[in-house]
């Protein structure tokens, strides 16, 4: 099936099988390698991009129903490699260590900042239950979310 | 992880998804996907046909009536009932919906979605019991309006046969409801839940005990162990608990449900 | 729950880089989502590599018929366990008789033994064709009995895995040290503990494994992009297997998401792989999905300990225990039997009790093959030793805390030499504990219990002390079997500068989100006296770098001492080749009157006689004639760290087994819900003393990390058979990982014990020993007054415990 979608401001169009997932587009089709498969059972959230500006688990859609959405994923925050407030506390705060579900953290995070400019502890926590993370324990990561908080 | 392979068609209107849901043997309705997506990754399932609901605006919408009765849209979603100042009229709705699995499920997840898969260890079913809602079924034939607690047939069985669509559901008015749950870490999946209801009377709904919700009556919330008792349940052993545990948080559960419910 | 409380440890403010904090180098690139992961990597006319695996717990393969799959369009070529017999050898066994007759070959041949074991690999054009394709398969089984209970596996009559070892033991071996009949002799009293169970789980990196392979073949080479974290080991492993040299096997990485052991033993499946790229003549990819992780690949050891008796005085002091360790190794050993002596790194955990007994017995069962978890063996061994002085203070009726205080090694007795020959270099525990407990403000905990009480919530405190011991000693395998020829460790790391005077740092290590390439660059910094900013360290592990030896890998908590030692040493040596350098240009100046600095090198003295490193870096590469014809400068330079050991002693049993040991003592508060034995762990310290910390904000990471991971483990996280043999937690639904809302508050603390004799002080500590685990265990007990003797405990047994308490 033909698809048209845009993903970080750029259209791509592309013939897809429907049972492909969206997390494999963007992977496999698109060479957009930053979100990650961490499950198979939509658990993990490291798949997060934000979809017509609500955030998604991108392993549970297929590609086809993103025909003529607009996507954002990890690629997109950044400009020109200039690290975004979230990404630099992130780093200032050690909030990733192997990296594996930082892009999905981060998507998850600036959905919640764009929506709540200041979240408590546990509104950070919620907005990022649906992502899971081995390596920090989430500590750093709430105080790195809450650190651009206004 | 990968799914077999799968025709896909997004109808203009609920009619012509009937349609071909009811030309089609092997279609299935595409909700919010949150389960069933994971059900084609397994491949436990595997439908020809997935006819996608989204975009549908006859199957979405919240709309509370002057006797205090909610319609909800079948692809209505947990965020959308979550963040609706109508579905505020019956609190426990947003409540409930609140703690199922993360933000991004429930940005997707349907109500519908969430009835008409029924696994036991859903939310939902036992609420919508719990509530006396009853379920909208469009069909060739038609409408029909089929009360909650006959809704639920079997595990990932309903009412909805081939060719037909859940569109509706509709919730009474009222304000005095409970719901208790042991999960498995913070808002997980279900271990045991009950949904609880007062209305002079309790009305009690036990998930995850059996295929469907076991609907219980008492007199009071102090009644409501009673009752659990009585029914003799015998729940399901798995790895996250033996069916004595089951049948003992189902006690437990029910009456705090419906003690929450009485103090409202 | 309360906000998370952060307590910033106390630390002297360090001049230098060493013991700052520095923002990390490797997160420009993860933040960017530009990070390199395996499945990133990708290859013109690469194949997907899907494995058909076995939906029976045990056996006889009697028929494979591959054609149909085959005959589908797109699909490329499949390899079965017959031809992996015919191409390779069975892999070298570690173990002694009678494990070492076991065939371990890459595919099932003959028999499946555990339930997902690979039996067939399909490579197709696509991955979702392979998936499809791989369903046309025929496999006919005929099924046998499983065995899934270690306890019963020795059985007369249960099944036997493997027939060469005619039986399912795998391993045994009895360890005894001082004298056990005088300690019972000399005890007021002998405590009992008939029974003790530590659980089977892994710490789930989010990433599973993978791997891209190409071969090259007109040099006959194979280059494995993979997340293999131990490719020295893997390569020990394939070659022989294979019968190729170690140098036709190239292995690549870059970034590694997660790995806390459970990445080494991938080398069955990069064998499959080797052979489907050599087979079909193109690269041929594999990622193994969450479920693959789950039914296949490293679990961690479960163990049990049976008839344990310590023998105790009156005043709580612990003289000595034996034991019987059953440990559960699945269908095969791949780094097994290894956790039959690596345990004794910390033989009498913390404690100083000199006569000690543990009879250990490995089986074989018909579940995934065991491998190193994070804090492999010695967290089962510490849990074990950590229950035992509850159990012991609950029978005596002591305070937990002044029992351990009667018994932990005292900082006046560092370095400690353990009853079987270990020394424990440094750390003050007792202080360590009496820090914990003030973060979790102890002396108000009768108070809050009352509170609870009123809330209808039962609360209980509980500490979990553990060790992390680091840089392991290889000679121990010979403790498992006399005739291997391993002993020692190594690690090696390049330093250069370039021809424009860049600084270049190539490691032997596999990071997975450690920060190695930070904290190198601080070490080098600090000897070199320039910026971290000026340090490169190149990303990854590459054997075509010769930047690695036999034990390169990042495993077994020991990058801060094997890896920056390394780095040290090839630094210095640059250093002292810089100066020599100079010295020459400057017409024989001697090296103690230069000193790096600014970015170059000058004459003490007479600051303004300066040379850049660009300079040296562009005299020896590019302007070199001249130069005295005796003076030894390359400006590259290898250095090959090798830590202090000897050969342990085999007939004893004794000797230093590993050359560091960090502490962790962690105290968990928590409140049950005495109606469904559902829990929260509502006040948590953690106070850590890993030596000198090059990088304190990296280390508590690490410190989060492993507590998270032990909270996962003690309340969610098991892998559970069926008596079937059947995995009832295949996937992340089942198998509960913590996500933020289970995270409970934290405040961290942390003491620097400088570990004497590692070239920096510092100590290896990524592991963490699951002081998580000992602790909320210690919780439960504390709060139910029943003694826990599983190192797992869902709701449902704490309700037990409760409803026994009642009883």
């Amino acid at each position: 099936m033909d698809v048209a979608v845009t993903v970080n401001g750029t259209t791509y169009e592309r013939d897809v099988e429907p049972r492909k997932l969206l997390i494999h587009f963007l992977r496999d089709d698109l060479d957009l390698t930053g979100s990650h498969v961490g499950c198979d059972t939509g658990n993990c959230g490291a798949c997060s991009v934000i979809f017509d500006g609500v955030l998604v688990k991108s392993c549970m859609l297929l590609a086809v129903q993103a025909n003529g959405a607009s996507i954002e994923t990890v690629e997109g925050l950044a400009e020109d490699g200039e690290l975004t407030p979230l990404q630099q506390a992130f780093n200032e705060h050690h909030a990733l260590q192997c990296g594996y579900c930082t892009p999905g953290m981060l998507m998850s995070a600036t959905a919640l900042l764009r929506e709540n400019q200041s979240p408590s502890d546990a509104e950070i926590k919620k907005a990022l239950q649906g992502n899971i993370c081995r390596c920090t324990g989430y500590w750093n990561i709430v105080e790195a979310v809450k650190s651009v908080a206004r | 992880m990968l799914l077999r392979e799968v025709e896909y068609a997004k109808p203009g209107s609920v009619g012509e998804a009937l349609e071909l849901l009811a030309s089609n043997d092997g279609a299935r309705a595409l909700a919010g996907g949150q389960t069933l997506i994971n059900v084609m990754k397994a491949r436990a399932a595997s439908p020809d046909m997935l006819v996608d609901l989204d975009g549908l605006d006859e199957l979405r919408g919240i709309e509370l009536a002057a006797d205090g009765t909610l319609t909800v849209g079948a692809m209505t979603t947990y965020s959308e009932l979550v963040g609706s100042a109508e579905a505020r009229a019956r609190p426990i709705l947003g409540e409930v919906c609140a703690t199922i699995a993360d933000v991004q499920v429930r940005n997707r997840g349907t109500i519908g979605g969430n009835v008409c898969s029924n696994d036991p260890t859903n939310h939902l079913p036992p609420l919508m019991v719990a509530v006396g809602a009853r379920m909208t079924i469009a069909g060739a034939g038609g409408e029909r309006e089929v009360p909650a607690e006959e809704f639920f047939l079997g595990v990932y069985m309903t009412a909805v046969a081939p060719g037909e669509l859940l569109t509706r559901i509709a919730i009474p008015a009222g304000k005095k409801d409970g719901f208790a749950a042991v999960t498995l870490g913070a808002e997980g999946t279900c271990i045991c839940n009950a949904a609880a209801s007062v209305n002079g009377s309790v009305r009690v709904a036990l998930g995850c005990v059996d295929a469907v919700p076991v609907l219980l009556t008492a007199d009071t919330a102090e009644g409501v162990a009673d009752a659990v008792r009585a029914a003799n349940i015998t729940p399901p052993s798995d790895v996250h608990a033996s069916s004595e545990y089951r049948t003992h948080l189902a006690e437990v559960l029910a009456t705090r449900a419906a003690q929450e419910a009485a103090t409202r | 729950m309360t906000e998370t409380t952060l307590a910033p440890a106390p630390v002297e403010v360090q001049k230098g880089w060493g013991g700052q904090s520095v923002r990390r180098k490797e997160d420009k690139r993860l933040l960017q989502g530009e990070g390199v992961f395996v499945d990133d990597v990708k290859r013109h006319g690469m194949g997907y590599l899907h494995f058909v695996r076995s939906p029976y717990a045990h056996a006889h393969i009697t028929r494979v018929d591959v054609s149909a799959a085959e005959a589908i369009d797109g699909v490329y070529g499949t390899l079965t366990g017959e031809e992996v017999a015919a191409l390779t050898e069975p892999f070298f066994q570690i173990s002694s008789a009678p494990g070492a007759n076991i065939k371990d070959y890459s595919l099932a041949v003959g028999k499946v033994r555990y339930v997902g074991e690979p039996v067939v690999a399909v490579v197709a054009e696509t991955r979702e064709l392979a998936r499809d394709a791989s369903e046309l398969v025929e496999v006919d089984y005929e099924p046998l009995p499983a065995v899934v209970d270690a306890r019963t596996a020795q059985d007369s009559d249960a099944a036997v895995l493997h027939d060469d070892a005619e039986g399912n033991l795998m391993w045994s071996g009895l360890y005894s040290w001082g004298d056990l009949d005088a300690a019972f002799a000399e005890a007021d009293r002998v405590v009992k503990i008939p029974e003790l169970h530590f659980h089977r789980f892994n710490s789930t990196p989010l990433e599973c494994d993978g791997a891209l392979v190409e071969f090259n073949r007109g040099v006959g080479q194979w280059t494995i992009h993979t997340n293999n974290q131990f490719p020295g080991f893997a390569a020990i492993m394939m070659g022989p297997a294979m019968q190729v040299g170690l140098d036709k096997l190239r292995f690549v990485t870059q970034d590694i998401g997660g790995g806390f052991g459970n990445k080494i033993t991938s080398h069955p499946q990069l064998v499959v792989c080797c052979l489907l790229a050599r087979k079909l003549n193109r690269p041929v990819q594999w990622t193994e999905w969450r479920t693959d992780f789950h039914l296949s690949m490293s679990h961690g050891n479960e163990r049990w300990f049976h008839d344990t008796e310590v023998a105790v005085k009156d005043d709580g002091t612990l003289l000595g225990f034996r034991t019987k360790a059953l440990d559960d190794a699945g269908a095969w050993l791949r780094y097994e039997p290894l956790g039959g002596v690596i345990w004794a790194q910390v033989t009498p955990g913390m404690y100083r009790w000199r006569h000690i007994e543990l009879d250990f017995t490995q089986v074989a069962t018909n579940k995934a093959p065991v491998s190193p978890n994070r804090g492999y063996s010695r967290m089962q061994h510490l849990w074990f030793t950590e229950r035992v002085i509850d159990i012991v203070a609950r029978e005596l009726d002591l305070d937990p805390v002044e029992v351990r205080k009667r018994n932990y090694v005292r900082a006046e007795d560092m370095p400690y030499t353990t009853p079987n020959g270990c020394v424990y270099d440094s750390g003050d525990y007792a202080a360590m504990l009496d820090l914990a407990l003030e973060l979790v403000d102890y002396e108000s905990i009768p108070g809050r219990r009352a509170e609870a009480k009123e809330r209808g919530k039962v609360l209980g405190v509980g500490i979990g002390s553990t060790l992390d011991s680091g840089t392991n000693n290889f000679g121990q395998s010979r403790l498992i079997n006399p005739e291997l020829q391993f002993s020692g460790n190594n690690e090696v790391a390049t330093v250069k500068l370039d021809i424009f005077g860049e600084i270049v740092v190539t490691l032997g290590t596999t990071p997975q989100g450690q920060g190695h390439e930070t904290t190198a660059a601080q070490v080098v910094a600090d000897i070199l006296n320039c910026s971290v900013d000026d340090v490169h360290v190149r990303a990854g592990h590459d054997s075509y770098w010769n930047s690695h030896a036999g034990f390169s890998g990042t495993y077994a908590s020991q990058f801060a001492v094997t890896g920056l030692s390394a780095v040290k040493g090839a630094t210095e040596m640059l250093a002292a080749e810089i100066k020599r350098l100079a010295g020459a240009v400057f017409g024989g100046v001697p090296e103690e009157a230069l000193e790096l600095a600014d970015g170059g090198v000058r004459i003490k003295e007479s600051p303004d006689a300066f040379l850049p490193f660009m300079a040296c870096g562009a005299i020896v590469n590019a302007n070199n004639a001249g130069l005295p014809e005796d003076l030894e400068v390359t400006l590259n330079c290898r250095y090959v760290y090798r830590p202090p050991f000897e050969v342990p002693d085999v007939e004893t049993k004794t000797g230093n087994l590993t050359l560091t040991y960090a502490t962790q003592i962690h105290v968990a508060v928590v409140e049950i819900d005495p109606e469904t034995g559902a829990y929260e762990i509502v006040d948590y310290a953690a106070v850590d003393d890993c030596g000198k910390r090059i990088n304190p904000q990296i280390v508590e990471g690490q410190v989060m990390g492993a507590t998270a991971q032990a909270i996962g483990a003690v309340i969610h996280e098991t892998y559970e058979y069926d008596e079937d043999g059947n995995l009832l937690t295949p996937n992340f639904y089942d198998y509960h990982v913590p996500h933020a809302l289970d995270m409970p508050p934290l405040a961290t603390g942390a003491i620097e014990s400088p570990s004497p004799f590692t070239p920096l002080g510092t100590k290896g500590m990524g592991e963490g020993g699951g002081a998580g685990i000992h602790a909320v265990c210690a919780a439960i007990q504390d709060a139910t007054g029943q003694i826990v003797t599983d190192s797992h405990n869902p709701y449902q047994r704490v309700w037990r415990l409760l409803q026994e308490a009642q009883a």
